[in-house]
């Protein structure tokens, strides 16, 4: 029995890690190159590690452009959008849980409907309606759009992670003498801090990623986030930047990873959540 | 008071005065509207029709939390990331008590219900009858007038329940507060109860003491409803001071009707039912021996009677007897709506 399944194993080891190999194979080439000084890069055949490493490519994508002021701009629209969107989806998903009024069904399946649009054609309405509040042009303008999308997802994510938490609990703090508010504070939020917490990594790499609506909404360099900055910037019809690209990609990715890495349980958490109810 | 969820009525017409210091029951099968009696006492759902006091209070607009009431939940419903000590202190906390006086009030209360070891933990590390205290104590805590309890034991295993009863009826008479208990189960109502008021299908059946509804259900459900095995009730008529049902007739002397009516259930309870050398033929059809008594079946004139002997009368199945009954202990209710008939004296 032993036996026969230590074979099964390697072969099972075997096949997961040239799986493993082949994602990320891109990613350690990316890498690579941006270590490699300029000179290596269409070097015949190609080499695979770099026999030079250079951070020339980090310092002068720091220093000489306007790198820094896109990723303050993508971390401040990450930032801004998921306190929007987690503000406003956990608030709503307790009242479509738990209040009772009409067409409360008829509502969550409504907000699931804004889904079956496809993102492009929202987005000139967007544009003249960001035009006529007057914030067009600016980041607000792409953290109001993220939340159009972001917070319907949001919602039905953390209406299913609060459709568990018992009705009694909630009741029970009411009658303990808490206000609504204070109840929803002290006792609903504590129990759907792990569907927060994932939920908001969601949204956060949402807003972190998009780049159509960055792409439309925006075209100054004082409010592009990184998607659209960096391709702007490195990338002309007639040449493409491929040393700073990669360094500025392994910048891009850097956030993602260490948040992936600390927050990891909540975000399965939050797959498992959204397959199993929503 | 009425309370209706859209189309369906939970409850209707329900009138209870509960006297200060009681301990009442609402009892009923499941279904019939108790747990939503409690939540409006309590002013977590809105009646939709009537009004409550609490002393002399009306409270129908007030808040949950401002009505000097305490609630257990049937799920017990203690705050899973709270330890057990922070469990029983909320409700002090969200009434505003200043720190130092917490303290000893949440040492006191896992004093009496024996939780001093358990303070640090929280409610997961509980088993069943710990965590019920914890929902007590959280309750007890704050002193409140009333204590609404949503059928607390009913989550226990059977031993347990019995000894968790006999510490309610320990509690309730030292510490002589009202509580309104929600039970289905017919034993915890009759032993910890001054009153219990039956419920069925959202109606008040019956309010009076354990001793009163047992020997006079004011209807046939109740009739029913209470005692194991329960009361036997033979639809038939009422003639000339006798009853007839088929081929089976019993004489009624010493029995009163309030009015004359001819369609009657007849109501006899198992130990109404004896057994001696005078009386009817009948057969025994089953024997069920308890270990101090045995629920016989017996069949008389082709009707099924369940009766209840002492252990020491040994009967087979099979075996002819001659049933007489305490006639005045029978019960005769009305053939249409069930109300109960008896004259009383
Ligand atoms: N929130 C609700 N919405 C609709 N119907 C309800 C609701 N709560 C209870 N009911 C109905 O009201 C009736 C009484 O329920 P309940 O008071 O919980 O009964 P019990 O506690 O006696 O078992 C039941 O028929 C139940 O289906
Ligand atoms: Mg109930």
């Amino acid at each position: 029995m032993r036996r026969s399944s230590l074979a099964g194993r390697i072969a099972f080891n075997l096949l997961a890690w040239t799986l493993v190999l082949l994602v990320a194979f891109p990613l350690i080439w990316m890498i690579l190159t941006s270590v490699k000084p300029q000179t290596e890069l269409f070097r015949i055949p190609p080499s695979f590690w770099p026999t030079e490493i250079t951070f020339e490519h980090y310092r002068r994508l720091l220093v000489e452009t306007p790198f820094l002021t896109y990723m303050r701009n993508s971390i401040f629209l990450a930032l801004g959008t998921t306190l929007l969107v987690i503000t406003l989806a956990t608030l709503g998903a307790h009242s479509l849980v738990r209040f009772r009024y009409p067409g409360r069904e008829r509502l969550a399946q409504l907000v699931l409907f804004t889904y079956l649009l496809p993102s492009v054609v929202l987005i000139i309405p967007l544009y003249l309606l960001m035009v006529k509040i007057g914030i067009s042009n600016t980041l607000w303008s792409l953290i109001l759009a993220y939340t159009t999308f972001a917070l319907p997802y949001a919602l039905w994510l953390l209406r299913s992670f609060m459709a568990g938490i018992p009705e009694d609990l909630e009741a029970a703090a009411l009658v303990d003498g808490a206000s609504r508010m204070e109840a929803f504070i002290d006792v609903i939020l504590p129990q759907a801090l792990p569907g927060i917490i994932s939920t908001a990594l969601f949204t956060a790499i949402l807003a972190w990623n998009e780049y159509l609506y960055a792409l439309v909404l925006v075209n100054t360099d004082s409010a592009r986030p990184l998607t659209t900055g960096v391709m702007t910037m490195l990338i002309s019809a007639f040449n493409i930047e491929w040393s700073l690209l990669m360094a500025a990609s392994v910048m891009m990715s850097l956030p993602l990873i260490v948040a992936f890495a600390f927050l990891q349980k909540y975000l399965t958490r939050g797959f498992g959540a959204g397959g199993v109810k929503g | 008071m009425r309370k209706a969820f859209g189309a369906a009525v939970a409850v209707e017409n329900l009138d209870l005065r509960i006297e200060s210091g009681e301990f009442v029951s609402l009892l009923g099968p499941s279904g019939c509207g108790k747990t939503t009696s409690l939540r409006m006492l309590a002013g977590l759902e809105v009646p939709t029709s009537g009004t409550i006091r609490i002393g002399d209070r009306v409270v129908n607009d007030i808040a949950p939390g401002k009505r000097d009431i305490a609630m257990v939940f049937q799920s017990y419903a203690l705050y899973p990331h709270m330890t057990v000590a922070q469990n029983i202190e909320y409700p002090l906390k969200k009434r505003r008590i200043p720190n130092p006086e917490r303290g000893p009030k949440v040492a006191a209360v896992a004093k009496l219900l024996h939780l001093e070891d358990y303070l640090a933990r929280k409610p997961r590390q509980l088993s069943g009858g710990q965590q019920q205290r914890v929902a007590l104590g959280r309750a007890l805590v704050r002193d409140p007038a009333v204590f609404l309890l949503d059928e607390p034991l009913s989550n226990l295993d059977a031993k347990l329940r019995a000894h968790m009863r006999a510490e309610l009826i320990e509690l309730h008479q030292r510490i002589g507060r009202t509580m309104v208990y929600v039970t289905h189960d017919q034993l915890e109502a009759m032993t910890m109860s001054d009153r219990i008021a039956v419920l069925a299908n959202g109606r008040l059946q019956q309010l009076d003491t354990p001793a009163m509804i047992y020997r006079r259900p004011a209807n046939r459900f109740v009739a029913g409803f209470i005692g194991t095995p329960s009361m036997n009730l033979i639809k038939g008529h009422f003639e000339l001071g006798r009853f007839v049902a088929g081929d089976w007739q019993l004489p009624l002397d010493g029995l009163d009707l309030d009015e004359p009516t001819s369609e009657v259930t007849l109501g006899i309870r198992p130990e109404d039912i004896l057994i001696g050398a005078a009386g009817q033929p009948a057969r025994v059809k089953l024997v069920e021996p308890t270990g101090h008594e045995a629920i016989i079946q017996f069949e008389i004139a082709g009707h099924d009677l369940t009766g209840r002997v002492g252990a020491e009368i040994t009967l087979r199945a099979g075996e002819p007897v001659a049933l007489s009954f305490r006639t005045t202990n029978l019960h005769l209710f009305a053939g249409d709506d069930g109300r109960r008939l008896n004259k009383e004296v």
